[in-house]
């Protein structure tokens, strides 16, 4: 794999270890996981109700981790608005409850700046006391010259 | 096509060696539509109501009633609850606004842990691909409350 820069086509192609400026979201109070509920089609009641929530050993209720992950990609179009993203993969470690936030951030893991220019980043959201709440990879490409719409 | 005629059409479908047949159901048809798209963009992380459909917008179609009530009913029925341990997408190409595709979804029980696992596929109408989801779903038996 080729480290851009090097008889790259893009100059400003980002390097590894280079960072993906944090973003906070939240918090997400009930209201909010009953807009997502309702926009999403995602009505478990582990998330809406109380009581199975509590049935199920949490605290309160826990945020979807699909409204999580959804703020993603606007912290990797924030960052650079010229990249399609290919594949997103993530693992749920912790529960967020409703009241709480998340903070995401990144970095470039890998490079490669040369024929096909991809990036693959190490996206991680963080909630109550910095703890990694979820755990993602994603591969994005340099949108005007891969994937077709 | 209701839920049964999709699991109908796939009962011939062969299943891997060594493996229990995964459930399947096919071409389940959706739409992009413009105010669904804008009214999910609204609620997930303030990428505005540009024309396009965002990246996590297909695991949506996993509600749909067909789809919903296999989850349900491999997921144990009354007395568990599917918990979301991991999400995957793969895009081979954008989905566009106001445009139909076809879902394939494969369910794959596993045990210890249980857990249920969704693989669906998104093509266009022309039997393009455009993305790949897998979905990881633990199974949680629910514990009566205990009065306080």
């Amino acid at each position: 794999m080729t480290e851009a820069g090097k008889g790259t086509l893009l100059p400003d192609w980002p390097k590894v270890g280079d960072e993906i400026g944090a973003r906070n979201f939240g918090p997400f109070e009930p209201a909010a996981l009953i807009r997502y509920a309702a926009v999403s089609g995602d009505d478990n009641p582990l998330h809406l109700d109380p009581a199975a929530a509590k049935a199920a050993g949490l605290a309160g209720l826990p945020v979807h981790g699909m409204l999580m992950l959804s703020c993603f990609e606007p912290v990797i179009m924030g960052w650079r608005r010229d990249l399609f993203i290919t594949r997103l993969s993530a693992k749920f470690l912790r529960p967020v409850l409703a009241g709480e936030g998340i903070r995401v951030l990144g970095r470039v893991l890998r490079s490669q700046g040369d024929a096909k220019p991809e990036l693959i980043l190490r996206l991680t959201a963080r909630g109550a006391g910095d703890a990694i709440v979820i755990l993602a990879e994603a591969a994005v490409q340099y949108k005007n010259a891969t994937v077709p719409s | 096509m209701t839920a049964r005629d999709h699991v109908q059409a796939a009962a011939a479908l062969p299943a891997e060696p060594g493996e229990a047949a995964p459930v399947r159901l096919l071409a389940i048809r959706v739409r992009t539509e413009p105010d669904e798209v804008a009214a999910f963009l609204r609620e997930t992380g303030g990428l505005g109501t540009g024309d396009f459909v965002p990246l996590t917008f297909p695991f949506r179609w996993l509600t749909l009633p067909a789809i919903r009530g296999l989850i349900l009913q491999l997921s144990g029925g009354e007395g568990f609850l599917p918990v979301h341990e991991a999400q995957s997408f793969a895009y081979e190409r954008s989905l566009r606004t106001d445009d139909d595709y076809l879902l394939d979804v494969a369910f794959q029980t596993a045990e210890k842990p249980p857990r249920l696992i969704l693989k669906m596929a998104v093509s266009t109408v022309q039997g393009e691909i455009c993305a790949h989801l897998e979905t990881v779903l633990r199974i949680v038996r629910l514990t009566p409350e205990t009065p306080s």
